[in-house]
């Protein structure tokens, strides 16, 4: 009877994920084996069955196109390039902001946090399309710096790689501070003490001490931020120019331009697979670290 | 008591430490000897873990002056003090292996690697933890940690050795035990150590010289015996073991033999000694319980001495302590040892006679 509960509570999750995880996997796997077709829905069978003849049509063509069309692997190449630049941008701009938090006192330091988390309080769209106003030719910035003399002309930021690493590191930021900030703020200060009292600098104490402490953290922030970096779309179309290659955008346009449901999803399924690399390796990680 | 010949390894100058409007350090000096083990003993609150943070460079003393080595380094950060510390929490680092953490410090020092796994080598054969090289703090327990946590503040040599509560984490069989083979390494490495602790066993068992920590001021500093037999206040007196402290009026002083009365006795309370006070002077006679005689009949002395009937008996094996309630409605703690197994022992509600030397009682003025 007690077992039964206990499975019943974790089977929620588990039907849960299955429903609306795996069965779509599944459904879009299926799609990228079928040939697009103009009909409703816009691609064939796999299985058919007429004339007592059972036909499966498995169509391996689209990955092949996937490989043969450079297209893809560039978008591919370009979505990991941007998505891990950006994430060391994160990281570069989230660590101090994650450590001043964490070191500051109790009540400064809820306040700190919630301004970190505000911003996503408003629709994650608006904020994006703030982002073009701020930096367009006629925006914040440009007006700002010609109306003080400083440029005469204005700088191009809108539609360019520049502001696309800028949308990403914006937008995931909060992805970033709060796993680095939960992990630094259980540090133990005595070791801090402990690393000074044996003849470590301020400097060294943190390269030596609290670095390799905070290893998680920095893991768990930057999977967060990488993994949705790559297959960004609203980023990318709103802030990036029409040379920013990255393969959220090219998924749209298969979907919804080309309509071409196995093309696009044969590259859904290869993004996926891409990004189970890096998921494995912070696994692998995580279970390393809990062994010991 | 102190060496005068060679000039003190630690020294504390008039150091306050203010912390807002509260002092958790008021004007404290200190000479700690070379070699010597220098316990700081009191109750939380006391300021005895501030003393030693400012020792160590964690706090900076805001007047005053510390010296190591004739050296004034008040103002020098931990990181550049050649003191080391033993924390309490042990605080050895998670990520690295039992000779990682002794090696931390070395490493600082840009030795060469062979010297550096020398010293730890040494270190670890010292708190007999070569066995545990590689394994991480916490696949160790509590008192292997401690001797991790013992080398590696020894193994950058320092000049003084601090230790924070260093039996504070521990249960109390391996306390007893680890007191005394800390004080067999630390005397071994002949450095000399500040210790702080609230346990006042621990201060005696380890420590040459004791000082008395209450409310940030340093009330007595001595040998264990001298702090335990010779209090010179009311509340060294009380914080160090138990003890029945009689209040009296000073009546005559002399060299010899003073003289006071107590309202708690019928008869002169006699203490031998002058006492530093004039007569008429209201004070505390304090008398360890162990000290105190108990008998059936009444005693030969005409003085020192009291009758009451047994209240409370607390029998703690080896010994047993008699709690008396006298006439005036005092209670006085006496001790007697349980040497004869068949012996008829005092028991509740009994007549008994209290009496001690003169000998044994300590005036305290304060």
């Amino acid at each position: 009877m007690k077992k039964l509960g206990v499975r019943s509570v974790i089977a929620v999750p588990y039907i849960w994920l299955l429903m609306f995880f795996l069965v779509p996997f599944l459904i879009v796997f299926k799609i990228s084996f079928s040939e697009m077709q103009y009909s409703i829905p816009p691609y064939t069978d796999l299985v058919s069955w007429a004339d007592e003849v059972l036909t499966i049509n498995l169509n391996l063509g689209t990955y092949a196109y996937l490989i043969n069309d450079d297209l893809y692997i560039r978008a591919y190449m370009s979505s990991v390039r941007i998505a891990f630049f950006a994430t060391v941008c994160a990281l570069l701009v989230g660590y101090p902001i994650a450590y001043a938090i964490a070191r500051a006192d109790t009540a400064t330091r809820n306040a700190l946090l919630m301004l970190v988390m505000l911003p996503s309080w408003t629709s994650f769209l608006i904020r994006i399309y703030a982002w073009v106003g701020i930096l367009k030719n006629n925006g914040l910035i440009n007006n700002g710096l010609m109306g003080i003399g400083i440029i005469d002309e204005p700088i191009a930021m809108l539609n360019t790689e520049f502001a696309v690493y800028l949308g990403i590191v914006y937008a995931y930021l909060p992805f970033m501070v709060l796993p680095i900030y939960t992990n630094l703020v259980k540090l133990d200060n005595s070791l801090l003490e402990a690393s000074a009292d044996l003849g470590c600098s301020p400097f060294k104490t943190f390269m030596r001490v609290t670095l390799p402490l905070s290893k998680a953290g920095i893991i768990a922030g930057c999977m967060l931020v990488f993994i949705p970096s790559v297959g960004e779309f609203v980023i990318p179309e709103m802030l990036g120019g029409a040379e920013t290659l990255m393969i959220g955008k090219v998924l749209w346009q298969e979907f919804f331009n080309n309509r071409d449901w196995p093309v696009a999803s044969a590259v859904a399924i290869v993004m996926l697979l891409l990004l189970l690399v890096p998921i494995t390796f912070f696994h692998r990680y995580q279970a390393r670290e809990l062994e010991s | 008591m102190t060496d005068t010949a060679s000039s003190p390894m630690l020294e504390i100058r008039h150091v306050t430490k203010r912390f807002g409007q509260l002092s958790a350090v008021k004007d404290v000096n200190l000479a700690i000897n070379k070699g010597e083990i220098f316990a700081l003993l009191g109750g939380s609150g006391c300021g005895k873990t501030t003393l030693l943070r400012i020792m160590a460079g964690f706090e900076t003393p805001t007047e005053g002056a510390v010296l190591i080595d004739g050296q004034d380094v008040s103002n020098v950060p931990p990181y550049k003090r050649q003191v080391n510390m033993m924390f309490q929490s042990y605080a050895l680092f998670p990520h690295l292996t039992v000779e990682q953490n002794v090696a931390f410090g070395l490493k600082q020092d840009k030795l060469p690697k062979v010297e550096i796994e020398a010293q730890v080598h040494n270190m670890l054969g010292l708190v007999h933890m070569n066995e545990f090289a590689k394994r991480k703090p916490n696949q160790l327990s509590g008192g292997q940690r401690q001797r991790v946590a013992l080398a590696r503040s020894l193994a950058k040599k320092p000049k003084v050795l601090l230790l924070d509560e260093p039996m504070g984490a521990l249960d109390k069989k391996l306390r007893s035990q680890m007191q005394l083979e800390v004080v067999d390494i630390i005397e071994s490495v002949g450095v000399t150590c500040v210790m702080v602790t609230h346990d006042q066993e621990e201060a005696m068992t380890m420590a040459d010289r004791v000082s008395v920590m209450h409310d940030g001021e340093i009330m007595q500093i001595g040998t264990p015996s001298e702090i335990y037999e010779f209090p010179n206040s009311r509340h060294t007196a009380e914080f160090i073991g138990s003890v029945n402290i009689f209040d009296a009026a000073v009546q005559h002083v002399s060299p010899q033999l003073s003289q006071l009365s107590c309202a708690d006795l019928a008869c002169t309370l006699n203490v031998e000694g002058g006492i530093n006070a004039i007569e008429g002077a209201l004070v505390g006679v304090a008398v360890r319980p162990e000290k105190i005689i108990m008998s059936r009949q009444q005693p030969q002395q005409i003085n020192n001495w009291a009758k009451g009937s047994v209240q409370d008996i607390a029998y703690l094996g080896g010994h047993s302590v008699y709690h008396v309630e006298l006439d005036s409605g005092k209670v006085v703690m006496a001790t007697t040892t349980n040497t004869d197994r068949h012996e008829q022992r005092l028991t509740w509600k009994d007549e008994v006679y209290l009496h001690w030397p003169a000998s044994s009682a300590v005036v305290l003025c304060q």
